[in-house]
């Protein structure tokens, strides 16, 4: 469980301070999976990134229950110089868990062949995904922050991901970001909007859908 | 899951302390992957960096006919100075790049610039004794018998060499941050420090005046420091462990405040 209590962050640009969360208050509980929808630039990902603890509100209090999972998306995380394995091994060492057991399970999730034991550099972003998705399953956390999955690799891989989540709807909650309402349909049960810094929940995912319109 | 993180019995600190120590340790192990990039002549480089410095100087003090003060062999002399020296820049350096380096890694809540700079100037600390050791080790076959005075005194020097890095390094990742011109003035304004460090003197041999100035350089204090410890007959009485230990809490108490003030500058992308 996470609880946003009047989260607050600007940015500064030279148009003068641009502020995307707006005293936001919060409550992400226990097995409800929710799905955060905005615009490109709207703060989605910065939000993601505060819940997760990766960056600091400017002003406000995130309070956390149990292990949060870092964003995964395509993007960060990953040392490009070093192998698939490698950057396993450095993701289980912080994270304190078992070293082989987490690499065994990313590269029998991630399913990238050869390519585990190569620099992450020389990876598609579908693969860097494909990994990023294998490790963090391989972690148990009880939260899981998902940063636009909507293309992570193809319809067989998406399905495993999402069949990885319903395994583990029991234990773990998902919050992922998005722009497209057919990603959170297939993974969310409610949704919020992300618009003008302002937070907006909706128990029915047609109104958020609804609302989702109006904004985009 | 099998998590230290569950099983630990004590209280936050103790938990804290783990988790901080745990990812500081992956980090030093990574980094040893990366130091030189996957190219593993990148140590044999750190040994020959100091070496070329001893022999040029070697070969200087041959020519103009100088000796040591107080008659020290020559390679120990050059080799505690330089690898001294070397020790601080190069963890400076590290850490400057701490954040430039690794931005991909701040993605994990838990890894903090601070782990960053510790598990690089570990790795520094490390090579540059290894480095030392072999130096030392390669000149004692020359002679018949070698005798290391206080070897605590001597790893203690080189310690505090490594946190003066450190801190330095601290304190550069974050100017950093602020304005990449940081990182092209440093090489200038770091140069003369190679002149006033006392590689190739002793605070010693000084005269008073010209001494006094120079042992505000902490760095002077960690060189003379290594010399106590390595030279039986030598005995730095103006090395201060505490003026170096100053200069260190107060680098990193203000690098971790500046820190703090441009974290959220630092694009992640």
């Amino acid at each position: 469980m996470i609880e946003l209590h009047s989260v607050t962050k600007a940015y500064r640009t030279r148009a003068g301070d641009h502020v995307v969360l707006d005293r936001i208050d919060a409550m992400f509980p226990d097995q409800v999976s929710t799905g955060i929808l905005g615009k490109n630039g709207a703060g989605k990902s910065t939000l993601l990134r505060i819940l997760g603890g990766a960056e600091r509100p400017d002003a406000g209090q995130v309070v956390r229950h149990g292990r949060v999972s870092w964003p995964i998306g395509f993007t960060g995380g990953f040392n490009g110089s070093l192998s698939g394995e490698e950057n396993s091994r450095f993701v289980a060492r912080i994270y304190g868990a078992d070293v082989d057991e987490v690499v065994d399970f990313a590269q029998r999730f991630a399913e990238i062949g050869e390519y585990f034991r190569m620099p992450v550099r020389t990876y598609s972003s579908g693969m860097r995904a494909r990994l990023a998705f294998g490790l963090s399953m391989a972690l148990d956390f009880d939260t899981y922050l998902v940063d636009e999955v909507t293309a992570v690799g193809d319809k067989s891989f998406q399905a495993k991901c999402r069949a990885a989540f319903e395994d583990r709807s029991e234990r773990s909650t998902v919050i992922i970001v998005s722009h497209n309402m057919n990603t959170i349909r297939k993974y969310c049960s409610r949704a919020a909007v992300l618009n003008g810094g302002r937070l907006r929940f909706y128990e029915d995912l047609d109104e958020a859908a609804e609302a989702y319109e109006a904004v985009a | 899951m099998s998590g230290a993180v569950a099983t630990l019995p004590r209280g936050e600190l103790t938990r804290g302390l783990m988790a901080q120590l745990r990812v500081v340790h992956a980090l030093a192990l990574r980094e040893t992957r990366t130091r030189f990039g996957q190219n593993k002549l990148g140590y044999v480089w750190a040994l020959l960096e100091p070496l070329f410095w001893i022999g040029t100087f070697a070969g200087l003090f041959e020519v103009a006919d100088r000796g040591t003060p107080g008659g020290m062999a020559i390679v120990p002399f050059l080799a505690t100075g330089v690898v001294t020296y070397e020790l601080v820049m190069k963890t400076a350096n590290k850490g400057s790049q701490a954040i430039n380096g690794n931005k991909a890694l701040l993605f994990y809540p838990q890894v903090q610039t601070l782990d960053l700079i510790l598990a690089r100037g570990a790795l520094e600390l490390a090579t540059y004794a290894v480095v030392f050791a072999l130096i030392i080790g390669g000149w004692a076959f020359t002679v018949p018998r070698v005798r290391i005075d206080d070897l605590l005194v001597l790893m203690n020097g080189l310690l505090l060499a490594g946190l003066l890095g450190m801190g330095l390094g601290l304190v550069l990742c974050g100017l950093n941050v602020l304005s990449p011109t940081v990182e092209r003035i440093r090489g200038p304004l770091f140069r003369p420090l190679f002149w006033v460090s006392g590689l190739f003197f002793t605070a010693e041999s000084l005269p008073k005046q010209v001494r006094d100035m120079l042992l505000y350089n902490p760095i002077l204090h960690c060189i003379e420091m290594v010399r106590t410890g390595f030279f039986p007959d030598y005995h730095a009485r103006h090395a201060e462990p505490m003026y170096v230990g100053a200069w260190i809490l107060g680098l990193f108490f203000f690098g971790l405040t500046l820190e703090r003030r441009v974290r959220h500058k630092v694009q992640l992308t």
